[in-house]
């Protein structure tokens, strides 16, 4: 069984295995000891400290296969993007140019920097073991996030974005790169973002163009990665996209990867969700699951340091019972355990797949 | 003898025939003979008094008198961006620079401005091809110069003249296809006809508004920025000589240069004086080699007469040969304002 929790400095040695392995362009995650360790204990600081507005906290999530204490892959949240300074972006703008005399109607995508997206809570640090790609497992990494975000309302934006990797040859080369930044740089953005020494974007971000970007005017390669996704950044992508996350507006400043955002409460987890009273005791709990009847759901505790959540069939109270109502649902002993429970308990929970549970449905 | 006047209304035919020889690029004098006649119109209305500020449009013709002949046309526009916005892009630097980073870029930027609002304008330049010989060009050029002198209170203190920017023999210009193609799929000819028939401020709300880093252009349209067509070169040095300096403003079609001076620091508004002609001999104005070739105009709006001789001066008295006192139709008694053609020679 696998549980997402927050990441402890324990965990260091096995994160930082997993931060050499990822992409380029995964920012959020440095192959830099020295930057893990600042990373994980500003996290535990983060889930341990009263919040009433997001600050500069950073939530980071570690997901450990229970029976073997192995780490598989990692996500996190940044209370407030751009916390300290600004969180910079282009918004794609289509400019009308027309002329009523010239009978002459012509659209312009033009790439404005902003700071829109500042003061945001992003979604950050997706990482899954290339084993697990294709089970529930990126769901559990990316979705329990949700189920956090939901019940620690106070700590985050009323609005979620994520970055996403842009396209890149082998050598990290990103089209837009060379084609924008590479003008104000005169170096790979590899270079300029080892260069930064780790500080925020910010940092970089004020040596680009302050000025809009009029696409027509860029090679072809580069008008191509606007908002085009790095193969690599796919699986959290489409998770993203069927969360609700929408991509049309804003890009990366620096690779034109698709940077998504959405409101909390448009999300389709945090709509689908229920916070429940937890029993390991509800009749026939056993034979529900055993027989398939059960709902395959993400399920998460309530705690903030505490938090754990894991991917497990649950069952819907009756009305009868120790329960007492659909209010109630019920978990194996072993899932409680894992996400440390006990009866009565409150939980978050939202069905693992939520095309095939209809939003009002009590009973999903 | 040749000499520059204003236009007058029987000007038209001619002037239609001599337009037929324009090239593509010189914009304020398309070959559209409903808009020759406004021009023609507008400038009549405007020696009379009767146009307003914004529509004077001072025109005038080069006319070999001797072949009773339209040999070339020039104008002033008393003040332009007044009706329509008058557009041009600023040449500016924008550095981005890091110490920490070690960085230190400095990207030109084109800026989309309407500064020269308001300023008057030399324009319409064109000599009749078999004429482009000997110093007529320059007085074509230099002949509105004198009337600026003679009347700088009807002026605006800024002075422009945009020039000519690169193209090729088919009229394809770099820096359109570079910028303005984009925005409007059209080609440089096209646009450039709308901006003479009086279109250029609709091709311009066309155009992008933002301020563009030139490094987003081709490396040929770069190079032609602020440079004159090889064809505009003679004129641009005219210019050059009586002070227009290029200023960073440059056409937002083909990036041609605007050059600019203050009215009162143009050299021959500043150096050319009048003077009462005390006499008028009988020998030609070459016959005098020994003395410098002056541009010599009368004091007249309506009948305003510039040309080239030679000439005596001494304190407040000329002697002027009788030739060019026929061209001005000037009378001993009268007064003429003289300066050298070439500002080399004026003291």
């Amino acid at each position: 069984m696998f549980v997402l929790r927050p990441a402890e400095l324990t965990d260091l040695p096995q994160i930082e295995s997993i931060a050499a392995k990822s992409a380029i362009g995964i920012t959020s995650l440095p192959p830099d000891r020295d930057r893990l360790t600042d990373k994980i204990t500003n996290s535990r600081y983060s889930f341990a400290s009263e919040v009433d507005l997001p600050g500069e906290e950073a939530y980071f999530f570690v997901l450990e296969n229970a029976n073997t204490g192995e780490i598989v892959g990692t996500s996190g949240i940044a209370a407030a993007a751009g916390f300290h300074d600004r969180f910079y972006s282009y918004r794609n703008e289509i400019i009308v140019h027309a002329s009523q005399e010239l009978k002459v109607s012509n659209k312009i995508h033009a790439l404005h920097l902003c700071h829109d997206l500042t003061g945001l809570s992003l979604l950050t640090s997706f990482y899954i073991d290339p084993t697990f790609v294709d089970s529930d497992l990126p769901d559990l990494l990316s979705r329990a996030r949700l189920l956090y975000v939901a019940e620690q309302r106070q700590r985050f934006a009323d609005k979620l974005a994520a970055e996403n990797p842009g396209v890149c040859d082998a050598e990290g080369r990103s089209p837009f790169w060379d084609a924008v930044g590479r003008r104000f740089f005169n170096m790979d953005y590899p270079q300029a973002e080892q260069l930064s020494g780790g500080r925020s974007k910010t940092f970089i971000a004020e040596l680009m163009p302050q000025y809009p970007i009029y696409v027509p005017l860029l090679p072809a390669a580069a008008k191509l990665a606007i908002g085009q996704l790095h193969p690599d950044g796919e699986l959290p992508f489409s998770i993203l996209m069927d969360e609700g996350f929408e991509a049309d507006t804003y890009v990366d400043i620096f690779d034109g990867g698709p940077t998504v955002e959405a409101r909390v409460e448009t999300l389709r987890s945090v709509r689908l969700q229920r916070r429940m009273t937890v029993s390991t005791s509800l009749p026939n709990l056993a034979e529900t699951i055993e027989s398939g009847r059960a709902v395959m759901s993400i399920v998460a505790n309530t705690k903030s340091e505490g938090f754990r959540a894991t991917i497990a069939p649950v069952v819907i109270g009756t009305g009868s019972g120790v329960g007492n109502g659909s209010d109630h649902i019920g978990v194996s002993r072993e899932v409680a355990v894992l996400i440390d429970v006990d009866d009565g308990d409150a939980v978050r929970v939202v069905p693992l797949d939520t095309a095939n549970h209809h939003l009002t449905g009590a009973t999903w | 003898m040749v000499v520059v006047r204003p236009i007058r209304a029987n000007d038209l035919a001619p002037l239609l025939a001599l337009v037929r020889d324009t090239g593509v690029g010189l914009t304020t004098l398309p070959n559209n003979e409903g808009l020759l006649r406004g021009r023609i119109e507008a400038s009549i209305a405007t020696f009379s008094g009767t146009a307003e500020k914004a529509d004077e449009q001072w025109v005038f013709v080069m006319e070999d008198t001797t072949q009773n002949k339209i040999v070339g046309i020039c104008a002033i526009a008393g003040a332009v961006g007044l009706r329509e916005p008058w557009y041009s892009y600023r040449v500016g630097t924008v550095v981005h620079a890091s110490r920490e980073l070690g960085i230190f870029t400095r990207t030109p930027t084109l800026f989309l401005s309407n500064d020269h609002t308001g300023a008057s304008e030399l324009c319409s330049l064109f000599l009749a091809p078999e004429y482009r010989v000997g110093r007529n060009g320059a007085l074509l050029s230099k002949s509105r110069l004198m009337f600026m002198a003679q009347f700088r209170e009807r002026f605006s203190p800024k002075v422009i003249a945009e020039l000519r920017g690169v193209s090729d023999e088919s009229g394809r210009s770099p820096f359109w296809e570079s910028l303005g193609r984009h925005f409007f799929s059209m080609d440089f000819a096209e646009a450039d006809y709308l901006t003479g028939i009086g279109k250029k401020s609709f091709v311009a709300e066309l155009m992008p508004k933002h301020p563009l880093y030139s490094s987003f252009l081709s490396k040929e349209a770069q190079a032609v920025i602020g440079e004159t067509h090889e064809m505009t070169r003679p004129a641009r040095r005219l210019l050059e000589q009586e002070g227009f300096r290029f200023e960073g403003h440059v056409d937002i079609f083909d990036a041609g240069p605007a050059l600019e001076s203050d009215l009162v620091d143009i050299d021959a508004v500043q150096k050319s004086t009048t003077h009462a002609v005390a006499a008028v001999t009988e020998a030609s104005a070459d016959s005098a080699s020994a003395a410098p070739l002056m541009l010599i105009s009368n004091v007249h709006l309506a009948e305003f007469r510039v040309g080239l001789g030679r000439c005596q001066i001494s304190d407040d008295n000329v002697v002027i040969s009788a030739d060019i006192a026929k061209a001005l139709g000037v009378m001993v008694g009268d007064t003429v304002r003289v300066v050298a053609l070439s500002p080399s020679e004026r003291a």
